[in-house]
């Protein structure tokens, strides 16, 4: 009776979850007139298109904000791991004593909100010739991902035993050296997570996109333009291409998005 | 001392980026927020966010960001405590819960806008199948707040549960089986074994999630615009239509906002260790 009663809860869950996704295929492969144009859209597909897609891909420029969008990605990817792998690294070496506060700073920097950093930072980009650019929307959002970056290379770097970097420095080997040959490549898993989660993070983010970059939007940002300007399909259309490379990557690197990695620099 | 001081160059260039963009920038919105348009000191532009129905913003945001919390603790662990058992098809379940985090926030705004809307919306549809009459999701307040929460907690429950997940599985299994031979049933487990030594990792989830939820900001704005609006819309619809001091008076009361919860967690989760 238990073992039915979880079951049921289990596939109820599995339709909250699947079902807004499940909304976003029939929004883009079916004729309009069986979705947005009916009181009640149909929740099957009655018949397959693919020209809701075409449409919006010729219509609409998907291009240039999908390349903004990868371009600047990539960017906060590889800047949170120039500034958190020597971050993370010291932090790990640190007393707890001086590596808490320091944590704690990071948290509450982590915590401010995007918003009351974006307006002031666009005044000021305006003036640098940084506002709309792909690095200065970059800058912005490596605010956000570089607490967390630190946080899983400091966690990652902890569980490394010192007395490995002991036994190098012994055998003569520099700290850069020992830093290639050695450490790198053992903290790689949490490396990978780190470049990740910064990526993903910024492919995702809205709200300094919005105000940093509205003349060339990145992707979210031109999803938001399209649904405000009434072309439905497209929108649709570019969320469906926008998601289903993310989640591939989600399902792929499953192993790697842990909550283990969220919760272990707090713990520290 | 000399090696702490060296480690503590490592962390330099991070901790001086950090400050850099947002101490400086938050330091900035304040005194941009008590400037009027031609530089001189005024207090207005906190008084003109009360003709903008601020209290109400104040409000909606606590309300949500509760409501939000509440949702997200609730089936975060009811998933958590699915998943530390042994069943049939466990294993693409627990890959299903963790899909909505590889979508969009804009992406879910998007498609939770096309399930709730009064006409042609997935959710009435539902409800048509079952033969029952469609619902208005935006006939007032509660009902509008009700769907952003609903929405962000499909987005953001995956990571609710992940992080009580790793609580559940540090919690040592002999102390299920001490219970379970004391005759305790369940509930009482959980009540009493699962909950206490969850405290923490509670305690964290509340912490990531309250502060992203003060900040929730694409999803009302794609959901319900800029009415009823939430403290994060105020502040967006001010920069687009009025002047940049303005917008930062209503950042800086959300900033005020998030600082008390800050303060709130550190004193809270101070003695953390």
């Amino acid at each position: 009776m238990r073992i039915k009663l979880i079951y049921i809860g289990i596939i109820l869950l599995s339709i909250y979850f699947l079902f807004p996704l499940y909304v976003l295929l029939l929004l883009s492969f079916s004729p309009a007139k069986y979705t947005i144009q009916r009181v009640y859209p149909l929740l099957y597909f009655k018949s397959f298109t693919l020209g809701n897609l075409q449409f919006a891909f010729h219509c609409y420029d998907f291009i240039h904000p999908f390349l903004k969008s990868l371009f600047v990605a990539f960017l906060v990817g590889i800047l949170a791991l120039l500034l958190g792998i020597p971050a993370g690294y010291g932090l790990s070496r640190l007393p707890a004593k001086i590596s808490y506060p320091i944590l704690v700073l990071l948290l509450i920097t982590n915590m401010v909100p995007g918003l009351v950093v974006a307006i002031p930072i666009s005044v000021e980009f305006i003036k640098l010739g940084l506002f709309d650019s792909i690095p200065g929307l970059a800058f912005a959002q490596e605010l956000i991902t570089l607490p967390l970056a630190t946080f899983i290379l400091q966690g990652t770097f902890s569980a490394i035993p010192r007395e490995i970097e002991y036994q190098a420095k012994i055998d003569g080997a520099s700290t850069l050296s020992y830093f290639i040959n050695i450490l790198l490549p053992i903290a790689s898993p949490g490396i990978a997570s780190a470049f990740l989660i910064s990526w993903m993070f910024s492919w995702d983010e809205f709200t300094y996109a919005v105000i940093l970059s509205p003349i060339h939007p990145t992707l979210p940002v031109e999803i938001y333009i399209n649904i405000t300007r009434g072309n439905v399909l497209a929108a649709s259309a570019f969320s469906l291409v926008f998601t289903i490379p993310v989640i591939v990557l989600t399902l792929f690197l499953q192993k790697y998005l842990k909550g283990e990695y969220l919760t272990g620099g707090i713990k520290a | 001392m000399k090696q702490n001081l060296k480690y503590f160059l490592f962390t330099l260039p991070a901790l001086i980026y950090v400050l850099a963009f947002a101490f400086y920038p938050s330091a900035y919105a304040v005194y941009l927020s008590f400037l009027n348009s031609a530089g001189h000191f005024t207090l207005a532009n906190y008084e003109e966010l009360f003709y903008f129905n601020f209290a109400c913003s104040v409000e909606n945001t606590i309300i949500v960001t509760f409501g939000a919390l509440m949702i997200q603790l609730f089936l975060g662990l009811a998933i958590a405590s699915v998943l530390t058992r042994e069943f049939r098809g466990k294993k693409f379940f627990s890959t299903l819960v963790i899909v909505p985090m590889g979508v969009a926030t804009i992406v879910a705004a998007i498609v939770f806008s096309f399930i709730f809307q009064t006409y042609g919306g997935y959710a009435n549809s539902f409800l048509h199948l079952f033969g029952l009459k469609g619902i208005n999701w935006y006939s007032n307040r509660w009902m509008d707040l009700l769907v952003v929460m609903i929405s962000d907690s499909w987005k953001n429950t995956p990571i609710v549960t992940l992080i009580l997940l790793a609580g559940m599985q540090s919690i040592p299994k002999d102390l299920y089986y001490a219970a379970a031979l004391d005759g305790a049933g369940p509930i009482r487990r959980f009540i009493h074994i699962t909950l206490p030594n969850l405290k923490k990792f509670i305690a964290i989830a509340l912490i990531i999630r309250g502060v992203s939820e003060f900040n929730i900001f694409a999803l009302p704005l794609v959901l319900i615009g800029y009415h009823p609006s939430l403290l994060t819309t105020l502040a967006y619809e001010l920069y687009s239509t009025t002047t940049v001091n303005e917008a930062s008076a209503a950042a800086v009361i959300l900033l005020a906002f998030i600082s008390v919860f800050i303060f709130l967690n550190i004193r809270l989760g101070g003695g953390r260790k």
